[in-house]
């Protein structure tokens, strides 16, 4: 099918802001969004930017603002975003600032997850063999310990777009996984630094981050969960 | 504008509306505070809320104060329920409902007194 890729570009050694380039395309309905990047980037403009590595949905280097909505180019077919005759809009993730074209600066984001913490802490010493957990405690975690970090909830988010110092829906994914990791022997340091004034409070439920996750995280019903262990001391 | 569904716009809503409270408030304080000027100031400046804009303006009050207190509720449901969050969607059509059913019955009430007279 014939479509027109709708691209915000931005190269900070020319432009001063971002504009729109369009580039007229022959598609297939089952491409993904990443390989009619790599077409424009390979025939067309081979100064279009793009961050993507494994191409398969679990690196999370592709987040992307793609008609409308965050998601992986890698994971979004061409036949359930655009139509024979339409327009396919991409833009960088909102929120971090621009590098160039569709490459955003990570950094924040990632500061964000090291702050809380993202590493086992037990200090009792480890048995001959595993540390043992049941089927019922790891299906505690069995939904947060999916994240991929691509940041596609977090630049999702109304809050985060407002306020970059809240920690953001993708560090709250990571602190519920060792939370309710029920080895995990820091959970009271973790729940202190939830109830910081960048922590769960900032979340106003607005679902975003929900509906863009990649990995069908239920990311508001997590972010809930650990809004109630920080009020009620218990995880 | 990011393609957001429900939740997005029912937490829109709830900021919009809040503010708008806030600031009908911060009117209250005024208007009220202006006593200290006496009582004709107080009356003439009181008198103008007896203008159809403002008889209009109390419609949207009424709608903005029901808005923000039922999905204050479904709010509470989320936070304090993982039920609130799983008909997260559900519920905030029926806090637009009750809204709008609210508005409409202030709406009924105020249509003589955007006409004129009380």
């Amino acid at each position: 099918m014939n479509i027109t890729v709708k691209i915000l570009r931005f190269d900070p050694e020319q432009d001063k802001k971002q504009h729109w380039e369009n580039y007229a395309l022959e598609v297939a309905p089952t491409d993904r969004v990443l390989d009619i990047l790599h077409q424009v980037k390979w025939f067309q403009d081979t100064t279009l930017n793009f961050r993507r590595s494994c191409g398969h949905g679990i690196c999370g280097s592709d987040a992307m603002l793609i008609n409308g909505r965050n998601r992986l180019a890698c994971k979004t077919l061409a036949r359930d975003v655009v139509k024979e005759g339409g327009t396919l809009s991409v833009e960088p993730i909102r929120g971090l600032k621009v590098v160039k074209d569709l490459v955003v600066d990570m950094e924040p984001f990632f500061d964000s997850y090291k702050a809380i913490m993202p590493f086992f802490v037990n200090e009792s010493p480890a048995p001959a063999r595993e540390r043992l957990q049941s089927p019922e405690h790891a299906e505690l975690m069995a939904h947060s310990s999916n994240c991929i970090l691509c940041a596609c909830c977090t630049t999702s988010c109304p809050i985060f777009w407002a306020n970059g110092s809240y920690l953001g829906p993708a560090s709250i994914v990571q602190a519920h996984r060792f939370i309710f990791d029920s080895r995990d022997e820091a959970t009271q340091q973790r729940l202190g630094l939830m109830n910081q004034n960048t922590g769960v409070w900032r979340c106003r439920t607005a679902y975003n981050c929900t509906e863009a996750c990649p990995r069908e995280i239920p990311i508001t019903e997590l972010i809930e969960q650990v809004k109630r262990s920080v009020m009620y001391g218990q995880a | 504008m990011y393609k957001g569904t429900e939740g997005q716009w029912a937490f829109f809503l709830h900021r919009l509306s809040g503010l708008a409270i806030l600031a009908y408030f911060l009117l209250h304080v005024i208007s009220i505070s202006l006593i200290i000027f006496g009582e004709e100031a107080y009356m003439r400046v009181h008198h103008l809320y007896d203008l159809w804009p403002f008889r209009i303006g109390l419609i949207f009050v009424t709608a903005g104060v029901a808005y923000h207190a039922f999905n204050g509720l479904r709010i509470m449901a989320m936070d304090f329920t993982g039920k609130g969050v799983a008909y997260q969607r559900q519920s905030w059509y029926a806090v637009l409902a009750i809204t709008a059913l609210i508005t409409l019955y202030t709406l009924f009430k105020n249509i003589p007194r955007i006409m004129g007279g009380y």
